[in-house]
C-alpha cells in the first residue's frame, strides 16, 4: 500500500526514472476511469434511488484503508455527484479521505486536505456538505501536525463515536506540547551550555513526531522499542513535570478508559519528538519503517513478548537493544532522569496502559508502547550502567543497532533540562550523525557516551572527541566528527576542517589553487623584477644556435603561428606512487586514499574505495582484459594497496614539490603558463617559439625531459594552435609522448573522434547528443549551431559548434581572477536540528572566510547551496556519508557591503537557510560561495596599473632618446600621416586605460569600425613579433621589453583572427617615382581598413597608436627608391616582405572564421561591420582619386591569390581576414581559426563580392583611369575565371556585359583593347569549361 | 558546412524535378517547338507559365523526369539538357540546366530540420520563379528557331551513374540511352547565360547554348 503510495508520487512527481513515458499512459488511464466513473454514475443512481448532489464540485482521493471502503466510498459519490479519483491528481482531487496515514505519506502531504471517511457518510447522512474541518485527519500546518498526529492516535484509540471530542482533545494536546517546548526553553536559558538546543527543539519534533507516530501505527517493532525506552528518559523531573500533568490530565478529560495509554503514548510522542529533533535517528526509524519485515526474530519476539506485559517487555528491551554498551550507559543516565521522571509522572500510567493495550484495537502500537515504559522503569529500577549495559548484551541485526541507536539518540536530546544531561545529550548526539549508519561505530559512541556519564557531565569534548572515531571509518570521513548543541560550533569547525584535511579532491584542487597562485606569482614577479631570467628559454636558444650550425634550413621556416602546449603528467599519482619503486613499472598498480598506516579492513558500509583509480595499466599493460578487479587483486600480491595508499601520502608532499618544480621549470621557458590541476599546465608557446625559433616539437621534447629529470615522472605534451587542439593531441601523445597537431591534420583528426572526447562533454551530455544520432565530432558538425544552441543552451551550443570544428579561442589564462570563493561539503552531512545546521553554517562560513583572507578577497554576493534529499530517495545513500539522491537548491543574497566576515557571511547564509524552511535533516550538502570579488585583487590590479601608467611614463621619458633611425622615419611618417585622432591623444587618459592586447578591450576594439576605434585607441599597439626588429627590441629597457612580449603573448592569446587595430596608412599609388613606402599625401582621411597592411608601431611612443602601412605589391616597388632608402629601412621592408611571403602560404589554408563562430563575438553585426569595411575599401580608394582598380589591387596584390578565398563566405557574415600577409602575421592566432571547407570560396574583385560593388569598382576603373594597367586586367580576368569556375556564368555575362558597355563607351581606345584582351581571355576559359563561347550580343 | 542528407536530396529532387517539368514545357512553349494550341496558362511559382495538354508530351516528360530524380537524389546528375534539334537532328539550342552542390551550406539551414523551413522554400521558389521568368523571356536573346524542330532530354550523369540508372530503366520501361554524338555535338556554339541560383540547398544555373548558324 504504502509502496503503491510512493510509486504515485513519484509519478506524479514525474519527469524522471522513466515514469515520464508512462506519463501519457496515465493521463489516459485517468481520464479514462473518470469517464467509467461518470458512465457508472447514472446507473448506479437509478439503481440506488436515492441521490443527491451533495458532493458536486467534491472529488476525493481514497488513500488507504478507510471505514467505509474505497469502493462503498466511490459508490457515494456517484449517487451524491462526487467525483471519486483513483489516482491522485494535485490539481484535480480536493480532497484526500484516509483514516490514517503512514509516516511516509504524511510527509509528502503539502496542505493538502486529508479527512476522515466519516465526512462523508455524515455528509449524507445530515443531507448537506459538512464543512470538513471537524474531520481533518490533520492540521493543515506542520506545526500541528504533530499535535494532530497524537491525536489521530488518540482518536483511533478512542474510535470514531469520540468525534465531538476530538477538538478538544487536539487543543489539549497542543497545549502539553507547548508546555514541553516551554519547559525546555526555560531550561536551557537557565542552563547555559545548550543554548542552541532549545528553539529547535519545538521546531523539529514535528518531523520526529510524524515519524513517531507512523513508527506507533506501523508494525515495526524497533520503533516501538524507542518508544520504551523513550518515556522514562522523557519524563526527566525537571523538564517535564509541567507538561507531564498536562497531559496527564487531558487525556483524563477524554471520557474513555483507554485515555491513561493515550496519555502515555502522548508523552512519549513528545518526547521522543524531543529527543528526535536533537538525534538523527529519525531517519533511522524511517529506515526501519521500510524494514519492518526484514527485521530478525528479536523483533518478532518483541512483538509477542510486548502484549504480554511491562516486565516481560523490558526483558524483550534488553533484547531488542544488544550490541552497545554505550546505550546502556547512556541509558543509565538518562534512566536515572527517567527514573525520577517515572516516579513522579509516567511510572504508574504506564503500567496501566498495557492492559488497556491488549484491549485496545490498535495491537501494535499499544503493545509496545506499554512495554517500553515497563522497561524503562525497571532499567530505572537497576540503574547503575553497567547494568543497562547488561541489559542490551545482544547483538541484533544492523537495523535493529540503527533502531537502537536511534532509540538512544532520542533519548539524549530531550533532556536539555539539566546542565548535565545537556551535556551527555550532547555528546550523544554528536556522534549520532556520523554513526548513523555504521553499527559499530555506535557503539563507539555509546561507549564514549557511558565514558562521559561516567566520568563526567562536564567532560563534554573530551567524550565527543573519544566517540568520534571509528578507527576504521576514520579513513576518509570526518564521520566522528558530530555536532553537540554545545560545541556544535567547534565540532563542527572540526569537522569542516578535518573534512578538507581529509577531501582528496580538495587537497588535489587546492594543488591547482597553489600551481596558479604560483604562476600569478611569477608574473607579479616578473612585473616587478622586470626581466626574468628564462633558464630553460635560454637552453633552448642555445640549441637551436647550436641547431643552426648544424643545418641552417630547419628551423628557419617557423611561423608565428599560436602554439599552445598541454604538459600532463602520465598517471600523475601511480607514477608518484612509485617512482621510488622501479619494481612496480608496468604493474597494474592501484591508488587509494587510505592514509592509514597499516592495512585497514574494508568498512563494513562502505565499498572498498580505490578511490584514485589510476591507470597505469592503461598505457603500460599490454592485456586488455584485466579488469579493475584484477588489479585489486594483482596488487597485493605486489604490495598491499594499503601501504601503497600510506606511501603515495608521504609522496604527495614531496610530489607536490616536485610537481611545482616542474611547473617553474616550464616557467623557466616562459611566463604564459595556466596551470589546469596538480598534474596538467598549459603552456602558451607562440611567443616563446617565435622568440627562440624552435619548433614545438622541441618544445616540447625539452620540457618532458625537464620533467622527467626533475619529478622522475613521466609527461605528455600535446601541441596545437588552441587549448583545445593541444588537450586533444595529449592524448594521442599519451603515454609519455608527444603530439603535435597540425593545422592542416585537425579537420580529419577532430572528425573521427568521439563527443565524449572533448572537453566538456561528459556522460550526460554524450548520452543527449547520442540521442540525436551524433557520435562522433564529424556528427557533430553536421548539427545546425541553433540547434546545439537550443538543446544545450546558446553558451554551450556555441563552444560544442566550435569544439567540434576544432576551434576554440580560449586564451590560456595564466592569470586566473578569482571569480568566486566557496566552500562545499557534502560528505556526511547530517543534521538533525536546525542549529546543527546554523553552527555548521557558521563554521563553513569561517572557512569560506580564511580562503577569502588566503586570497585576498572580499565579495559582496554570498550563495548559499544546499543539497536536499530528494523526496523518495533513500534516506542513506550506498555511499557511506555520501549525499545519494538529491535536489540541489542555491539561494543568494547581497550583502551591505563586501566582506570577508566569516561572521557576516553566516549571518546571512542562515537567513537564507531559514527562508528555504527545508528540513534540516534532509540536508545532504551545504555550500557557500561569495562572488563578486574585490579588494584586494583591485588594490592588486591597482598596482598593475601603476606599473603600467609608471611604464608609459618611462616610455615618454625616453621617447626622444629612443627613438632610433627607422623609428624616426616612421615618425616622421605618423605626424605626416596626421593620424588625426589617435595621435594627437593625450597620452594615458585615465589609469584604467587598457592593457595592450587585454583580452577584453580587444575584441570590443576589433569590432568598432576603425575610425571610431582610432578615437578610442588609447592602448600602445604593439607591432607584431615578426615586424620588430629584434636588435632594437633587445636595445630596449628590460621593462619595456617584457611588456612588448606581454602585449605580443596576449595578443596571441585573446586575438581572434581579428584585423589588427591600429591606424594605418594605406600605401598611396607605387607609381614608379614613389617611394615603396606610401607617400603621406596619399594617406585616405577615411582610415580604411588593413588590407595588406603592415603595423609598423613604435613600442616606445606611446601616443601615437601605430602606423599600419599597406605594402604595396612587392613587383610595384621601384628597386630605385629602394635602394636609396636608408639601410635599416631597407632591411625592415625586407623582413616585412619576407614574412609577407613566409605568410601567404599559410594564409592560404586560413579561412577566415565565420564570426558566428566566435565564442564571444555575436557575430552578424561584425560581419556587416566587415563587410561595409569591404566596400568603403573597394570603393573609397576612389574617391581619393587614384585608380581604383591599382588600389585595389595594392591592397590585394599581395595576396591576390587568397583574394577569392576570403570572399569565399562572405554571405554567412564571413569575417574577412583582410587577406593580408602582415596582418595575419600580426595575428598569429590566426591559423586558430582555420577550417578547411568543403565549399569553394565565392569569386570575389578586389574584395567585392556584389555585383553592384563590382559595377562600381569597374565603372570607377574605366572611368578614373585613362590606361588600364595589365595587372588590373588580369586581375579581372582573373575573378571572371573564378565566376566560371563558380558557375555563375549570369554574373559573367553580366560583368562582361558591363564592361563591353563602359570600355567600349570609353574615350580611349585602350579600354576597347583592354575588354576586348578580357573577353578573349574569357572566351578560352569557357570554351575549354563549356565547349562554347559565350554569345556577345 | 556540409553535406546535404539523403533526405534532403531527395527533397531537392522533388523540387528541381517539379521545376524541370515546368521549365521544360515553357521552353518547349517558348522556343515553339510545338504548337502554341497545345498550351494552356497556368500558374506556377506565382508566374504564369504555359503547360502542354498534349497527354503524350506531358507522360514522356514525366517520365524522363521520374528517371532524372533518382540521379539528382543521388547528386550524379551534372547536367539537364533539353536540347532544341532541326529537322536533321542536329541541335539548334540547348537549355543547360546545370546543377550541382551548394557552394557551402551555411549554418543557418544546415540542419535538416530546417530544410522544411518556409523561409528556405519561399526562397528557393524565388529563384526558381527567376528562372522561369528568365526563360519566357529568353527568346529575346536567341535566334529563332528553324521549323519543324523536335526536341529531346539529355542528362549529363557524374561517373557511373549510368549504370544504377538502368535498373531504374527495366522497372520503369523508360530506358535511356547514350546520346549520339550528333545529338550531342553543336557546332560553333554560343552560350548565353540565363541564370544562375545559389541556394542553400542546391546551386543551379543555366544557359542555352545556340548554334551560330540555325538554318
Amino acid at each position: 500500500m504504502s509502496r503503491d503510495g510512493w510509486m504515485k508520487k513519484k509519478a506524479n512527481v514525474g519527469g524522471d526514472n522513466g515514469w515520464s513515458e508512462r506519463g501519457g499512459y496515465m493521463a489516459a488511464k485517468v481520464s479514462k476511469l473518470d469517464e467509467q466513473f461518470k458512465l457508472d454514475a447514472p446507473r448506479e443512481k437509478h439503481k440506488e434511488g436515492a441521490c443527491s448532489s451533495i458532493f458536486s464540485g467534491v472529488a476525493i482521493y481514497v488513500n488507504g484503508y478507510t471505514e467505509p471502503s474505497a469502493d462503498e466510498l466511490r459508490r457515494l459519490m456517484m449517487l451524491h455527484g462526487g467525483q471519486f479519483h483513483v489516482y491522485y491528481s494535485r490539481s484535480k482531487t480536493t480532497h484526500i479521505i484516509a483514516n490514517n496515514l503512514p509516516n511516509s505519506k504524511i510527509q509528502e502531504l503539502k496542505g493538502e486536505k486529508v479527512i476522515r471517511p466519516e465526512w462523508i457518510t455524515d455528509s449524507i447522512k445530515a443531507g448537506r456538505l459538512l464543512p470538513y474541518l471537524q474531520y481533518m485527519l490533520y492540521a493543515k500546518q506542520k506545526g500541528l501536525l504533530f499535535p494532530g498526529m497524537t491525536l489521530r492516535q488518540t482518536s483511533e484509540i478512542a474510535g470514531p463515536s469520540h468525534r465531538p471530542l476530538q477538538l478538544n482533545a487536539r487543543q489539549k494536546l497542543h497545549l502539553p506540547q507547548r508546555s514541553i517546548q516551554a519547559s525546555v526553553l526555560n531550561h536551557e536559558q537557565s542552563s547555559s551550555g545548550c543554548q542552541n538546543n532549545s528553539v529547535p527543539v519545538s521546531s523539529h519534533s514535528l518531523p520526529q513526531s510524524v515519524q513517531h507516530s507512523s513508527t506507533t501505527t506501523q508494525p515495526s517493532h524497533s520503533a516501538s522499542s524507542h518508544l520504551i525506552t523513550d518515556p522514562r528518559h522523557r519524563n526527566p523531573p525537571h523538564t517535564h513535570p509541567l507538561s507531564n500533568p498536562s497531559h496527564t490530565k487531558h487525556p483524563h478529560k477524554s471520557p474513555q478508559s483507554t485515555h491513561p495509554q493515550e496519555v502515555e503514548f502522548q508523552i512519549n510522542g513528545f518526547l521522543q519528538t524531543s529527543r528526535d529533533t536533537k538525534s538523527h535517528s529519525k531517519i533511522n526509524e524511517m529506515q526501519e519503517c521500510g524494514k519492518d519485515h526484514p527485521r530478525l526474530a528479536g523483533v518478532s519476539k518483541v512483538v509477542k513478548e510486548a502484549p504480554l506485559s511491562n516486565g516481560h517487555t523490558h526483558l524483550v528491551n534488553g533484547a531488542l537493544k544488544p550490541d552497545d554498551l554505550s546505550p546502556a550507559t547512556d541509558q543509565p543516565s538518562a534512566d536515572k532522569d527517567l527514573l525520577k521522571g517515572r516516579a513522579k509522572s509516567s511510572p504508574d500510567k504506564p503500567q496501566s496502559s498495557p492492559v488497556q493495550s491488549q484491549t485496545k484495537p490498535d495491537p501494535y502500537e499499544f503493545p509496545h508502547s506499554p512495554p517500553k515504559q515497563s522497561d524503562q522503569s525497571p532499567d530505572l529500577e537497576e540503574q547503575s550502567s553497567s547494568l543497562g549495559a547488561e541489559q542490551r548484551p545482544k547483538p541484533p541485526p544492523p537495523n535493529y543497532h540503527e533502531a537502537a541507536k536511534a532509540s538512544e539518540s532520542h533519548l539524549l536530546p530531550k533532556q536539555p533540562q539539566t546542565p548535565n544531561q545537556l551535556d551527555k545529550i550532547s555528546n550523544k548526539t554528536h556522534p549520532s550523525p556520523a554513526s548513523l549508519s555504521l553499527s559499530y561505530s555506535s557503539v563507539r559512541l555509546n561507549g564514549s557516551h557511558h565514558n562521559a556519564f561516567s566520568s563526567d557531565a562536564a567532560s563534554l569534548s573530551t567524550t565527543n572527541t573519544a566517540a568520534t572515531p571509528d578507527p576504521p571509518a576514520g579513513n576518509s570521513s570526518f564521520s566522528s566528527s558530530s555536532k553537540s548543541s554545545a560545541q556544535l560550533l567547534e565540532q563542527t569547525g572540526g569537522l569542516i576542517s578535518e573534512f578538507y584535511s581529509h577531501s582528496r579532491l580538495h587537497q588535489i584542487s587546492t594543488w591547482r589553487t597553489g600551481f596558479s597562485e604560483y604562476v600569478n606569482e611569477l608574473h607579479s614577479k616578473r612585473k616587478v623584477a622586470g626581466g626574468a631570467c628564462f633558464a630553460g628559454k635560454d637552453r633552448l636558444r642555445k640549441l637551436v644556435a647550436q641547431r643552426h650550425v648544424d643545418s641552417q634550413g630547419t628551423s628557419a621556416a617557423i611561423n608565428v603561428k599560436s602554439c599552445i602546449l598541454h604538459v600532463d603528467m602520465d598517471c600523475f599519482f601511480v607514477s608518484v606512487g612509485i617512482r621510488h619503486r622501479p619494481e612496480l613499472k608496468g604493474k597494474p598498480v592501484a591508488v587509494t586514499s587510505n592514509r592509514g598506516q597499516a592495512r585497514v579492513p574494508v568498512r563494513p558500509g562502505a565499498n572498498p574505495q580505490v578511490e584514485m583509480q589510476y591507470y597505469q595499466r592503461k598505457y603500460t599493460n599490454p592485456q586488455p582484459e584485466m579488469t579493475d578487479d584484477d588489479d585489486l587483486h594483482r596488487t597485493p600480491s605486489q604490495e598491499s594497496p594499503d601501504s601503497h595508499a600510506s606511501r603515495m601520502h608521504q609522496e604527495t608532499a614531496s610530489l607536490s614539490m616536485a610537481e611545482i618544480a616542474s611547473c617553474s621549470y616550464e616557467a623557466s621557458y616562459t611566463h604564459d603558463i595556466e596551470a589546469l590541476s596538480c598534474d596538467e599546465v598549459l603552456i602558451d608557446g607562440s611567443t616563446l617559439l617565435a622568440e627562440v625559433g624552435v619548433n614545438p616539437d622541441d618544445l616540447a621534447k625539452a620540457i618532458r625531459a625537464d620533467i622527467r629529470e626533475k619529478t622522475g615522472c613521466c609527461a605528455s605534451v600535446g601541441m596545437g594552435s588552441n587549448i583545445l587542439l593541444a588537450r586533444l593531441a595529449t592524448r594521442k601523445a599519451k603515454p609519455n609522448g608527444q603530439h603535435f597537431l597540425k593545422s592542416e591534420e585537425v579537420d580529419d583528426f577532430i572528425r573521427d573522434l568521439p563527443v565524449t572526447s572533448l572537453p566538456g562533454v561528459g556522460p550526460v551530455m554524450g548520452r543527449k547528443l547520442a540521442a540525436m544520432g551524433v557520435r562522433s565530432c564529424g556528427d557533430l558538425q553536421q548539427v545546425s549551431l541553433s540547434q546545439l544552441q537550443k538543446k544545450f543552451g546558446p553558451r554551450t551550443g556555441q563552444t560544442l559548434f566550435r569544439f567540434c570544428r576544432g576551434l576554440d579561442d580560449r586564451p590560456v589564462r595564466y592569470e586566473k581572477e578569482r571569480k568566486s570563493v566557496s566552500a562545499e561539503m557534502n560528505y556526511n552531512i547530517r543534521f538533525t536540528k536546525v542549529d546543527e545546521a546554523e553552527c555548521f553554517l557558521t563554521n563553513l562560513s569561517m572557512e569560506v572566510q580564511k580562503r577569502l583572507q588566503e586570497a585576498g578577497l572580499r565579495g559582496r554576493r554570498v550563495t548559499l547551496k544546499v543539497m536536499v534529499r530528494k523526496v523518495g530517495a533513500p534516506v542513506e545513500p550506498a555511499k557511506y556519508g555520501g549525499h545519494g539522491i538529491c535536489d540541489n537548491l542555491a539561494r543568494t543574497v547581497m550583502l551591505a557591503q563586501s566582506t570577508d566576515s566569516g561572521q557576516l557571511i553566516a549571518t546571512a547564509v542562515i537567513k537564507l537557510l531559514h527562508a528555504m524552511k527545508l528540513q534540516v535533516q534532509d540536508l545532504r550538502g551545504v555550500g557557500i560561495q561569495v562572488q563578486l570579488l574585490e579588494g584586494n585583487q583591485s588594490v592588486r590590479q591597482d598596482c598593475n596599473v601603476l606599473r603600467k601608467r609608471s611604464i608609459k611614463d618611462l616610455l615618454l621619458g625616453q621617447e626622444p632618446s629612443a627613438k632610433s633611425n627607422n623609428r624616426d622615419t616612421h615618425q616622421e611618417k605618423t605626424s605626416s600621416t596626421t593620424v588625426p585622432s589617435a595621435s594627437s591623444l593625450p597620452h594615458p587618459l585615465s589609469p584604467a586605460e587598457p592593457v595592450p592586447g587585454t583580452s577584453k578591450e580587444q575584441p570590443a576594439f576589433r569590432q568598432t569600425p576603425k575610425h571610431s576605434r582610432s578615437r578610442l585607441n588609447l592602448s600602445i599597439e604593439v607591432p607584431s613579433p615578426s615586424q620588430v626588429d629584434r636588435s632594437v627590441l633587445e636595445a630596449l629597457p628590460a621593462e619595456l621589453r617584457e611588456q612588448v612580449e606581454q602585449s605580443w603573448t596576449k595578443r596571441d592569446g585573446k586575438q581572434n583572427n581579428c584585423r589588427s587595430p591600429g591606424l594605418q596608412l594605406s600605401t598611396a599609388n607605387p607609381r614608379p617615382s614613389s617611394p615603396p613606402r606610401p607617400a603621406p599625401a596619399s594617406v585616405p582621411a577615411l582610415y580604411t581598413p588593413p588590407v595588406g597592411t603592415l603595423l609598423l608601431q613604435i613600442p616606445n611612443q606611446p601616443d601615437s597608436p601605430g602606423i599600419v602601412l599597406e605594402l604595396p605589391n612587392f613587383s610595384q616597388v621601384d628597386p630605385d627608391v629602394f635602394a636609396a632608402l636608408p639601410k635599416e629601412l631597407q632591411e625592415e621592408l625586407k623582413s616585412a616582405y619576407s614574412c609577407v611571403t613566409n605568410i601567404q602560404p599559410q594564409a592560404k589554408i586560413l579561412e577566415p572564421k565565420n564570426p558566428l563562430l566566435q565564442l564571444k563575438q555575436p557575430g552578424v553585426g561584425l560581419g556587416r561591420v566587415k563587410r561595409r569595411y569591404k566596400r568603403k575599401n573597394a570603393i573609397s580608394p576612389v574617391k581619393k582619386g587614384a585608380s581604383p582598380l591599382k588600389k585595389r589591387q595594392m591592397t590585394n596584390s599581395p595576396a591576390k591569390t587568397l583574394a577569392p578565398a576570403v570572399k569565399a563566405r562572405e554571405p554567412i557574415n564571413v569575417l574577412k581576414t583582410e587577406t593580408d600577409p602582415s596582418t595575419s602575421s600580426s595575428h598569429p592566432d590566426i591559423p586558430e581559426s582555420v577550417t578547411k571547407l568543403i565549399a569553394r570560396p565565392a569569386p570575389a574583385l578586389a574584395g567585392a563580392c556584389d555585383l553592384t560593388d563590382i559595377k562600381t569598382l569597374l565603372r570607377e576603373w574605366v572611368t578614373t583611369i585613362t590606361e588600364p594597367m595589365e595587372e588590373d586586367i588580369l586581375q579581372v580576368v582573373k575573378y571572371c575565371t573564378d565566376l566560371i569556375e563558380d558557375k555563375d556564368l549570369e554574373r559573367l555575362d553580366l560583368i562582361i556585359k558591363y564592361m563591353k558597355r563602359i570600355m567600349q563607351q570609353s574615350v580611349e581606345s585602350v579600354w576597347s583593347m583592354a575588354f576586348d584582351f578580357i573577353l578573349d581571355n574569357v572566351q578560352v576559359v569557357v570554351q575549354q569549361a563549356y565547349g562554347s563561347t559565350l554569345k556577345i550580343a | 558546412c556540409r553535406r546535404l542528407t539523403e533526405q534532403e536530396y531527395s527533397m531537392v529532387a522533388d523540387i528541381l524535378c517539379e521545376f524541370l517539368e515546368v521549365a521544360i514545357h515553357l521552353i518547349l512553349y517558348v522556343r515553339e517547338v510545338y504548337p502554341s494550341g497545345i498550351f494552356q496558362k497556368r500558374k506556377k511559382y506565382n508566374v504564369p507559365v504555359q503547360m502542354s495538354c498534349h497527354p503524350e508530351l506531358n507522360q514522356y516528360i514525366q517520365d524522363t523526369l521520374h528517371c532524372v530524380k533518382p540521379l539528382i537524389e543521388k547528386n550524379d546528375a551534372e547536367k539537364v539538357v533539353v536540347v532544341i534539334m532541326d529537322k536533321e537532328h542536329h541541335p539548334v539550342e540547348r537549355f543547360v540546366f546545370e546543377i550541382s552542390q551548394p557552394p557551402l551550406l551555411s549554418i543557418r539551414f544546415s540542419s535538416p530540420l530546417l530544410i522544411r523551413n518556409d523561409t528556405l522554400l519561399s526562397h528557393v521558389e524565388q529563384l526558381l520563379r527567376a528562372f522561369i521568368l528568365k526563360i519566357s523571356v529568353c527568346d529575346a536573346v536567341l535566334n529563332n528557331n528553324p521549323p519543324g524542330c523536335s526536341f529531346t532530354v539529355l542528362v549529363h550523369t557524374r561517373d557511373a551513374a549510368t549504370r544504377n540508372m538502368e535498373k531504374v530503366q527495366v522497372i520503369k520501361d523508360f530506358p535511356w540511352i547514350v546520346a549520339d554524338e550528333q545529338e550531342v555535338h553543336m557546332q560553333e556554339p554560343r552560350l548565353i547565360p540565363l541564370k544562375t541560383m545559389t541556394s542553400d540547398i542546391v546551386k543551379m544555373q543555366l544557359y542555352v547554348e545556340e548554334r551560330t548558324q540555325k538554318t
